[in-house]
C-alpha cells in the first residue's frame, strides 16, 4: 500500500468506435522514470490507447491515473498542466509560424503568462532563452527565425520532439518519433531520447525493433486492442507468441 | 531597407492625415472619418479572421448595439457623452459576451451561427419600433461633448476619430505581438496541438471574440457621433460582410490592411454610385476580382511586387 504511485496507471481501458473495439480492457502500470515501449502490428490500437491516456479521446470505459491522481475525465489541456506531454505520429507543428514562435507557444502553454495581452512575446527574456535551448537540444537553433513551412520532414520531426519537451512534461508520450526518418536521423532522435533525464517517464510507440529494444526498460505488446505480453526486451524477443503476431510465421 | 523605410513612411502618412482636412475640404473630411471608423470595424473583424482564423459575420451587431445605445441615451434621455459613449461600448461588449458562445463551433457552422445572431439584432432594430425607432432609427445625435473635449465641427470630429483610431492601432499592435495574440495564431495553425500543449483553446477564442466585439463597439460609438443618426442599416448583414471584405481586400492579419480595405471600398462606392445606379453589382465584381487575384489583399500584393522588384534588382 505504501509503494509510490505509478507515473501512469491504466486499468480496464476500452475504446469503441461504433462496433469496433480499438482498445480492449487494457491495463498497464508504468513506474516513474521508466522507459516503456509499446509495440504491435498496424491497427493494434497503440495510437488510440495513447489518445485515451493523453485526453485527445474519451475512453468508453476504464480509468487513467497520473502519479496516483485520476485524470480519466480531465480535458487534454488540464492533463498537460499536470505533466503530460506528447508528440504526434504525423508531425503536428505550427507551419505558418517561426521555430521561435513554435517553441514560445510550447513554453507558455503551461504558464499563466499565456494570457498576457500587453507585452510582446519577444520581450520575455526567459521564454527566448528557453526557446533557444529547446532548439539547441534538437539541433535547430540556427533556424530560429525560419518559418516551419520551409523545414524538411526530418527537421519537423525534431521540432515535434522539441515542442513536447518544452512544456516541461513529467511523462512524455512519443508516437513513433522515428517514423519516416533516414537511418542517420533515426539514430540522432533515438540518441536524444536515450539522453533524456530519468526525471521524465517515457512511453513510446515504435515500429523499429532496434530503436524500441535499445531504449526500453520494459515492452508492452498490443494485438487487436489487447495486451498480449509485457516484459523486458529480452523476454519479449524470446516469446514465441510475439514472434508469431509481430513478425509472422518464421 | 524595409525597416529603414517604415518609420518615415508612417510619419508621412500621419502628416498627410493631419493636413488633409485643411487641404481637401468638408466632403473628403467626412469620407475619411467614415473610412477610419469602418477601418476600425474591419480591424475588429480581422482579429478573429486574420489571427484566430474565425470568420465572423455578426460584427454589425456589436457596431449597431453600441451605436443605438449611445444614441438612445444621448437623444432621448439627455445623458451626457461621458456616460452615453462608455455605455454604448459596454452594451456592445456585453453582447459579445453572449454571442461569444459561437466559438463552440468551427468553420462553416461558426459562420452560420454568427449570421443568425446578426439577423436577430437586425430584426430587433427593424421591428421593435417603439424602442429603436424602426426604419427611421434614432436621429439628431449631437456632437460628443466630454468636459474639456467639446467637438463643434466635422473637422474637429475628424481629429478626435483619428486620435482614437491611432491609439487603437497601437494597442492592437501590442495585442497581436503578445502571448495572447500568438496563441490565436497557434490555434488557427493547429488547435489539436495547442490543446496538447496545455491551452484551453475554446477559452482563448472566446476571449478574442469579446475583445473583437469591444473594438467593433468602439467603432459603433464613433460612427453614431459622425453619422448623427442610426437606423437598422447599421445592424444589417451587408455591414458585417463589408467589414470582412475590407479586411480581406486590404490584407488580413495586418494592421494597415483593414484600413486600406476600408478606404478602397468606401471610395469606390462613393465614386461608382455617383454615376451608376447598380453600384452594388460593381462592388460585387470588385470583391470577386480581389479574392481571385489578390487573396492576400493589397498588403500581400505590395509585398509580392516588392519581392519581384528585389529579385529583378539582384538578378
Amino acid at each position: 500500500m505504501t509503494t509510490p504511485a505509478a507515473a501512469i496507471e491504466v486499468s480496464g481501458l476500452t475504446k469503441e468506435f461504433g462496433g469496433l473495439r480499438a482498445v480492449d480492457r487494457v491495463s498497464l502500470s508504468v513506474a516513474p522514470g521508466e522507459r516503456r515501449v509499446l509495440i504491435g502490428p498496424n491497427g493494434a490500437g497503440k495510437t488510440t490507447l495513447f489518445h485515451c491516456i493523453t485526453g485527445t479521446l474519451r475512453p468508453s470505459a476504464g480509468r487513467v491515473s497520473l502519479f496516483g491522481r485520476e485524470v480519466t475525465r480531465l480535458p487534454e489541456h488540464r492533463r498537460t498542466a499536470l505533466g503530460m506531454g506528447r508528440t504526434f505520429q504525423i508531425s503536428n507543428v505550427f507551419a505558418d509560424l517561426s521555430l521561435f514562435e513554435n517553441l514560445a507557444l510550447a513554453i507558455l502553454g503551461t504558464d499563466r503568462r499565456k494570457w498576457m495581452m500587453h507585452r510582446p512575446v519577444a520581450a520575455f527574456d526567459d521564454v527566448c532563452r528557453r526557446a533557444r535551448e529547446g532548439l539547441e537540444l534538437v539541433g535547430l537553433a540556427h533556424r530560429e527565425r525560419t518559418v516551419v513551412r520551409l523545414l524538411s520532414y526530418g527537421e519537423r520531426r525534431q521540432l515535434e520532439l522539441a515542442l513536447a519537451l518544452s512544456s516541461g512534461p513529467r511523462v512524455l508520450f512519443l508516437d513513433e518519433p522515428c517514423a519516416g526518418l533516414s537511418p542517420s536521423e533515426r539514430q540522432r532522435i533515438s540518441r536524444m531520447i536515450g539522453a533524456l533525464p530519468r526525471a521524465i517517464t517515457v512511453l513510446m510507440i515504435e515500429h523499429d525493433m532496434d530503436v524500441a529494444l535499445g531504449l526500453a526498460d520494459r515492452v508492452t505488446v498490443l494485438h487487436r486492442g489487447r495486451v498480449i505480453l509485457e516484459g523486458t526486451p529480452g523476454e519479449v524477443q524470446a516469446n514465441p507468441e510475439v514472434r508469431e503476431v509481430y513478425f509472422g510465421h518464421v | 531597407m524595409r525597416n529603414a523605410l517604415r518609420v518615415p513612411l508612417a510619419l508621412a502618412a500621419l502628416a498627410v492625415a493631419v493636413l488633409l482636412p485643411v487641404a481637401a475640404g468638408p466632403f473628403w473630411t467626412g469620407l475619411l472619418t467614415q473610412m477610419y471608423v469602418f477601418g476600425l470595424l474591419a480591424l475588429s473583424v480581422d482579429l478573429l479572421l486574420g489571427h484566430a482564423g474565425l470568420f465572423s459575420l455578426c460584427h454589425a451587431s456589436f457596431f449597431a448595439v453600441s451605436a443605438y445605445t449611445t444614441a438612445i441615451l444621448q437623444v432621448r434621455h439627455a445623458v451626457p457623452t461621458a456616460l452615453a459613449a462608455p455605455a454604448g461600448l459596454l452594451a456592445g461588449t456585453l453582447l459579445g459576451l453572449v454571442f461569444g458562445f459561437a466559438v463552440r463551433t468551427r468553420g462553416v457552422y461558426f459562420i452560420l451561427i454568427t449570421i443568425a445572431f446578426g439577423y436577430v439584432v437586425w430584426g430587433v432594430a427593424h421591428r421593435w419600433s417603439s424602442f429603436t425607432g424602426g426604419d427611421n432609427g434614432v436621429t439628431n445625435v449631437p456632437f460628443p461633448d466630454v468636459g474639456a473635449v467639446r467637438v463643434e465641427s466635422h473637422t474637429e470630429y475628424y481629429y478626435l476619430v483619428l486620435a482614437v483610431v491611432l491609439l487603437c492601432a497601437l494597442g492592437y499592435r501590442l495585442l497581436v505581438a503578445s502571448p495572447f495574440g500568438l496563441t490565436l495564431r497557434g490555434i488557427r495553425a493547429s488547435e489539436t496541438r495547442m490543446r496538447s500543449l496545455g491551452y484551453h483553446s475554446g477559452l482563448h477564442l472566446y476571449a478574442a471574440f469579446v475583445v473583437s466585439a469591444a473594438l467593433a463597439s468602439l467603432a459603433g460609438v464613433l460612427y453614431v457621433y459622425y453619422n448623427r443618426f442610426v437606423n437598422p442599416v447599421a445592424a444589417s448583414f451587408p455591414i458585417s460582410v463589408e467589414a470582412a471584405l475590407m479586411a480581406i481586400i486590404g490584407g488580413t492579419g495586418t494592421i494597415v490592411g483593414p484600413f486600406i480595405g476600408s478606404m478602397i471600398i468606401l471610395w469606390l462606392r462613393n465614386w461608382v454610385s455617383s454615376f451608376f445606379e447598380l453600384y452594388a453589382s460593381v462592388m460585387g465584381l470588385v470583391f470577386i476580382a480581389a479574392v481571385l487575384w489578390a487573396p492576400q489583399g493589397v498588403v500581400g500584393l505590395v509585398g509580392r511586387l516588392r519581392a519581384r522588384l528585389a529579385g529583378a534588382g539582384s538578378g
